[in-house]
């Protein structure tokens, strides 16, 4: 019956396309006919069609061939007919929960998602209307007051002070928190911050369009000549071609010249990674309700008539086809035991931006050339390699040259006198930059620019991070102060410095990364990740905290913006306490930013892994989030994959199986109900091999990745930037760079802990209750079993409690996890490092995971990185005490903790920034290496009024009393909130 | 542990009982019964039953395990405290905790190790210990010891005390080694101190003065304290002649302390009727302009709350 329906429905849309022109037309694009197939079926193979896309006919099977490019699997015949009423986002959202399984080539499976909708486009569209609607109600009912921004425009409007005797670093500024100064102050950048927050995304085709002109033009696998093309020179022949023929844009105002889009705030998009995820729904995207993107119908066509070029030369599908659909990569698609970032972008790294302000292209060509000059005859791969570094330099240089003459032709028509002005000091900026070496900050920032808009035209814009940039400027801060002779003349240099990066800081927000609606309901979006890191030591170990270190500070503080991400180093007792003050400060007033880092910590770690390059692990510096790069010549792909932990224990609770996957994907290690686990440590083993087997299959499809960019993607432009590169004449792609890692971020240790205590203590030691009794509570997630469920809650300790036990069994799952990545390499040969911090993926990865013994119901998100439970103790500092006694040895790529901070309308801001320093200053002196701070303001109030379980210590701030938030009677809860919410 | 107190909690990262931050712990028991007290399970010296109605998922361990049959949702309090013998083995036998002791006896040196712990935060933010509850000089040999130990080892010790103790005893075994005295003056009327707190005042403003002596010495600061207790200690009458009383002595600090509404819950915890519950202004947050005006009446006087 369901078949006979599915058959129906095809054969209606086949009709469709086959006899309307208007539709017919899509089937088509520069490259000739779109050609695929698409099978349909059931599990239980009660369903079984196939569409065939093929020359510009559409035709339906009652079979799906072998060839087919994609099949969908849905999971029943219900799912099947839910699929009629649902929009092509939520279509993606089934397939997450593995109710509906892809295999094959999904831009297919995209191209086929679109065709529908221009069927059913209307349709879709009102779905979506009344979907948004009803969201957005039930946000409102949820916010009703609204109350926020009282307490957030209070948080800005007091600044403390400070004396520049206070830190030695300093040598300029006068008060180093620069409390005079707000966002009011500066004029220019009011509007520009306030023109960017309402500027809906763009989706911009430039960057795809052009290069697929010159792919169409000269051939991708094979030139005009039918050679195979050296990838490295393709890709900067095409860049070339793009940064040449790209609109130079000067916005209005802006101190900077060069976009990375014509768009104002635009979405980049790269057809051979991500690029063809929102084939489906570009009719959709628009109006979609998380992260609307604005698409004009001109990018629309484009991007339809690209995506068919591409859509065999995609990461992912490179390696389907050439590796026949390996098991690494089927484990990856379901999303939920690991996921491969590689495929995604491989950009996380710190370039070396000091070569691009300091040296200059000229000189790097120059140097280049030398260096081709030195190779044998036969060195040919070599000599391409460097002959690609000195095309896209050459682009670079195209792109200036074409942003000076725009600059000039906009002064010509500038009326502003002013503007005028700085339009043809722009004019003569370009025509230097990035050419020739930076004189002052003004060329400094603009050649870094211009840089950095070659980086993400090449590669994709996640996690590129600029670095030490504190360092790298404030020589030209000196320069220019020692030039000015009075008081008055420096005070305005400083704030067109304040000025000159706040417009750098809303220039790099302009540019978004793609995000598939799938990604905004599983991750909550994400962003570019441009990290910048301030403070620590110089690479002589001496103080690095300077005018510049407190000059970004300001600028983070007055914008508040979540890229760059800014992060800080601390170096103690040698940075002051007064930057680390000002970062608890900065950090209050922003409410998350930025991230900080203790370098006793992070360079203990990094010493072990780079033993005697003392001098290269003193300049480390963050990628992205928080992945630990030796700046400059370190290819360390800080986010390459990430493994979900808790997949290992419930592979292990059920002998291989996955429950959400259905799937008896891992090896046989023994099975509760039999009673095969005698012992916790024979339990501990099994665990130990079900991560063992994600890693080894994470680790053996990161590898594919990294084969496939190695051809379909080499980027010799950050390879002139990273440093080894260009002395192998390697691209970083293949290893060229000095330091090779790949960085992995491993999700979900605090919830794998507590729930290896529960089973230790609760089963093994104190014998409380049977295996099988926790395995039909967690199986009936624990609905069975409340009592159990409390037992779990509130009887055994967990990481984060101070119990020793908890903290040892943290560290041993923390070195397995390590040792087992260790035993592997990655493509270029390095090692994989091992971070424990989770971007979103504790919500996206605990959405497809079941309940545990620790006491997580299915479903719910993890812990954000390695931050303990907050029912493991009513105190912070526990949380504190057991984190910092993580041994860093494990924890190469870095972590993420948070703390909650509980302000009081009693408490002055020194008393509130001065309990933060007593944190963080504890916790560094303690071995801590990574903190971030979550303030709790009325939304958090809010959720802990309807999710207790997860506010065990969130204090009442009441002298004298003792008691906690979640127990108060719901009225006083209330009442609470309406006082925090006025800051009563 | 035969004269070991019994604890109501340790709580640590406290930033409101003292400077810093500290870990405070609450003792069980104290010679006054005040009425609007918002630690009601820190009254008897004795081991109470507690019961968290939001804490408890109606498994029935309990009613089930009661031997005296003491439990039963038809209660108005849950448990019957007429009929309950603290034999505890709900207690004992709830998962939740929402059928809980309040108060437990604790080793000397447990309590040290859990205190010292957190050593490094008081160190940085200027913290310590707070010794509060409940009155902690009911146990003077033990507070002694512990504060003597806190003292060598460099960790700030701060008394909350309501001031009813025996002084020469206190002088002896606690002030060589508390560093910051926190002490209540309610009520300054002596009948109204009897009626609503269960003793008179004499002793305490007595012992007030002698502290006053010897925080003159340099022996440790003290600081007086009133809880503001709406239509009970917020009186003009009483404001005045607390803050007439210290001017008196040459004191110019004090804090008042704003109303906390949240207790009555706690009272029905312990089983207890609360006659204060049902009066409006004892469950509302008092208003930014009352608390001004009892700040005002200190200033009148000289004196800076």
């Amino acid at each position: 019956m369901m078949n006979r329906l599915t058959r129906i429905a095809l054969v209606m849309m086949a009709a469709m396309f086959n006899y309307r022109p208007n539709l017919n037309r899509y089937l088509k694009n520069s490259d000739g006919w779109i050609n695929f197939t698409i099978g349909l079926k059931t599990s239980s193979g009660s369903v079984e069609q196939a569409i065939v896309f093929f020359d510009g006919r559409v035709s339906v099977l009652n079979r799906i061939p072998d060839d087919a490019d994609a099949v969908m699997n849905f999971v029943d015949d219900k799912v099947l007919m839910a699929v009629v009423r649902i929009t092509p986002n939520e279509m993606l959202n089934l397939i997450l929960k593995n109710k509906i399984i892809l295999e094959g080539n999904m831009a297919y499976l995209q191209a086929f998602n679109y065709f529908i909708s221009l069927i059913m486009g209307r349709v879709h569209q009102k779905m979506l209307d009344k979907a948004s609607a009803k969201e957005r109600k039930e946000r409102k009912a949820l916010c009703d007051t609204g109350g926020l921004s009282r307490e957030m425009e209070d948080r800005f409007a007091y600044r403390m002070k400070a004396r520049a005797d206070e830190d030695i670093g300093v040598k300029y500024l006068e008060d180093p928190y620069l409390a005079e100064y707000s966002l009011d102050d500066f004029p220019l950048i009011k509007r520009l911050h306030r023109e960017h927050f309402n500027t809906k995304p763009a989706i911009s085709s430039e960057r795809p369009r052009l290069m697929t002109e010159w792919f169409r033009r000269n051939g991708f696998e094979t030139d005009n000549r039918g050679q195979p093309w050296f990838p490295e020179l393709r890709q900067a022949h095409a860049f070339k071609y793009l940064m040449a023929n790209k609109v130079p844009v000067i916005r209005p105002g802006s101190l900077l010249a060069g976009t990375c889009a014509p768009e104002d705030v635009a979405v980049i998009i790269y057809p051979d990674t991500t690029g063809t995820m929102i084939w489906g729904e570009l009719g959709s995207i628009d109006k979609r309700f998380l992260n609307p993107c604005s698409i004009t119908k001109k990018t629309t066509e484009d991007l339809h008539d690209i995506y068919p070029f591409w859509a065999k030369r995609i990461t992912r599908e490179w390696i389907r086809d050439k590796y026949s659909y390996p098991l690494c990569q089927k484990i990856d698609e379901r999303a939920v035991a690991s996921f491969n970032f590689k495929t995604v972008s491989l950009s996380h790294t710190v370039p070396d931006v000091s070569a691009f302000i300091n040296k200059g292209t000229k000189a790097m060509i120059a140097e280049i050339q030398e260096k081709m000059g030195s190779l044998k005859e036969d060195e040919t791969g070599k000599a391409d390699t460097l002959k690609s570094m000195v095309l896209c330099l050459e682009g670079l240089n195209a792109y200036a040259a074409n942003l000076s003459k725009e600059a000039l032709r906009l002064a010509g028509v500038e009326r502003d006198a002013n503007r005028k002005i700085e339009l043809m000091t722009l004019h003569e900026t370009c025509r230097r930059v990035p050419m020739l070496p930076a004189r002052d900050m003004d060329e400094a920032v603009n050649a870094l620019w211009v840089f950095w808009i070659g980086l993400v035209m090449e590669n994709n814009n996640v996690s590129l991070s600029p670095g030490r940039l504190d360092q790298i400027l404030q020589p030209f801060f000196e320069k220019a102060m020692e030039e000015l002779s009075t008081g008055e003349e420096r005070k305005q240099y400083i704030e067109h410095v304040i000025e000159l990066l706040c417009c750098y800081f809303i220039r790099n927000a302009e540019h978004q990364n793609l995000v598939p609606d799938v990604a905004n309901y599983l991750f909550s979006g994400s962003h570019a990740e441009t990290a910048i890191t301030l403070g620590g030591v110089t690479r002589e170990g001496e103080d690095a905290v300077n005018d510049m270190t407190y000059i970004f500070l300001k600028v983070t503080e007055i914008l508040s913006m979540r890229d760059p991400n800014m992060n800080a180093r601390f170096k103690t007792g040698v940075n002051s306490d007064t930057y680390l003050k000002r970062l608890c400060e900065v950090n209050f007033i922003t409410v998350a930013t930025p991230s900080m880092h203790s370098d006793d910590a992070i360079m203990e770690t990094l010493s072990h892994n780079y033993s005697n390059k003392i001098e290269d692990v003193r300049d480390w510096a963050v990628t992205g989030c928080v992945e630990l790069t030796l700046s400059g010549k370190h290819m360390n792909h800080g986010g390459a994959t990430s493994i979900n932990m808790v997949s290992g224990l419930e592979m292990a609770l059920n002998n291989g199986w996955h429950p959400l996957m259905n799937w008896h994907l891992g090896p046989k290690t023994g099975q509760v109900e039999n009673g095969d686990f005698a012992t916790f440590d024979e339990f501990y083993c099994a665990y130990a091999r079900q991560i063992q087997f994600i890693i080894e299959n994470a680790v053996q499809f990161n590898n594919m990745a990294a084969e496939a960019y190695a051809y379909l993607r080499p980027t010799p432009l950050l390879s002139v930037a990273l440093q080894g590169a260009i002395d192998n004449a390697v691209d970083v792609t293949r290893g060229g760079a000095k330091y090779n890692t790949s960085g992995t971020f491993n999700i979900g240790l605090a919830d794998v802990v507590d729930s290896l205590m529960v089973i230790k203590k609760l089963v093994f030691e104190d014998k409380k209750i049977t295996f099988k009794q926790l395995k039909d509570a967690i199986d009936s997630n624990f609905e069975n079993d409340p009592a159990l469920h409390a037992m779990v809650m509130n009887k055994v300790p967990r990481f984060g409690s101070g119990d020793e036990e908890a903290v040892e069994m943290a560290n041993q799952v923390a070195s397995l996890i390590y040792y087992s990545y260790k035993a592997h390499k990655n493509f270029r040969g390095g090692d994989y490092t091992v971070g424990f911090w989770s971007v979103a993926q504790h919500s996206a990865y605990g959405a497809l995971s079941g309940a545990i013994p620790g006491g997580r119901k299915a479903y719910q998100p993890f812990t954000p990185g390695l931050t303990p439970h907050p029912a493991a103790s009513n105190s912070f500092l526990d949380n504190i005490r057991d984190v910092a006694k993580m041994n860093p040895r494990f924890m190469d790529n870095n972590i993420a903790f948070n703390v909650r901070l509980v302000p009081s309308a009693e408490d002055s801001r020194e008393k509130t920034v001065n309990t933060m320093f007593s944190y963080i200053k504890s916790y560094f002196e303690q071995g801590g290496m990574q903190m971030q701070f979550n303030m709790v303001n009325t939304a958090v109030l809010k959720d802990a009024m309807a999710n207790p379980e997860n506010y065990k210590n969130l204090l009442v701030r009441i002298s004298g009393y003792n008691a906690y938030f979640i127990h108060l009677s719901t009225d006083m809860q209330i009442e609470i909130i309406k006082r925090a919410e006025f800051g009563l | 542990m035969k004269d070991s107190p019994l604890i109501l909690e340790i709580k640590g990262n406290s930033l409101d009982d003292g400077p810093g931050i500290r870990t405070v712990v609450f003792f069980k028991g104290c010679p006054l019964d005040c009425s609007w007290c918002h630690n009601p399970e820190s009254k008897t010296c004795q081991v109470e039953l507690s019961y968290d109605a939001k804490q408890c998922i109606g498994c029935g361990a309990c009613v089930d395990s009661c031997p005296q049959g003491a439990i039963s949702k038809n209660h108005r309090f849950f448990v019957d405290r007429r009929v309950c013998q603290l034999c505890f083995t709900c207690a004992d036998n709830c998962p939740s905790g929402a059928m809980s002791k309040a108060g437990r006896q604790i080793d000397m040196n447990d309590l040290l190790t859990q205190v010292m712990r957190d050593k490094p935060f008081y160190l940085t933010s200027g913290g310590g210990v707070t010794l509060s509850g409940g009155e902690p000089t009911l146990h003077m040999d033990f507070l002694s010891e512990l504060l003597r130990h806190l003292h060598q080892n460099d960790v700030h010790t701060l008394l909350e005390t309501c001031g009813h103790f025996n002084f020469n005893q206190f002088e002896q075994k606690l002030s060589p080694y508390i560093d910051t005295i926190y002490m209540d003056l309610k009520l300054f009327d002596p009948g109204e101190h009897e009626a609503h707190c269960g003793v008179g005042n004499q002793l305490i403003l007595e012992n007030f003065e002698r502290l006053l002596e010897l925080s003159r010495s340099g022996m440790f600061e003290l600081l007086p304290r009133t809880p503001l207790v709406p239509g009970i200690t917020d009186k003009k009458e009483n404001l005045g002649a607390i803050a007439g009383f210290l001017k008196a002595h040459g004191v110019q600090q004090a804090k008042l302390l704003s109303y906390n509404p949240t207790w009555h819950a706690k009272v029905s915890m312990m089983g207890k009727d609360n006659p204060l519950a049902d009066q409006a202004e004892m469950n509302a947050w008092m208003s930014t302009e009352d608390i001004q005006n009892c700040k005002d009446i200190f200033h009148h006087n000289g004196i800076e709350v």
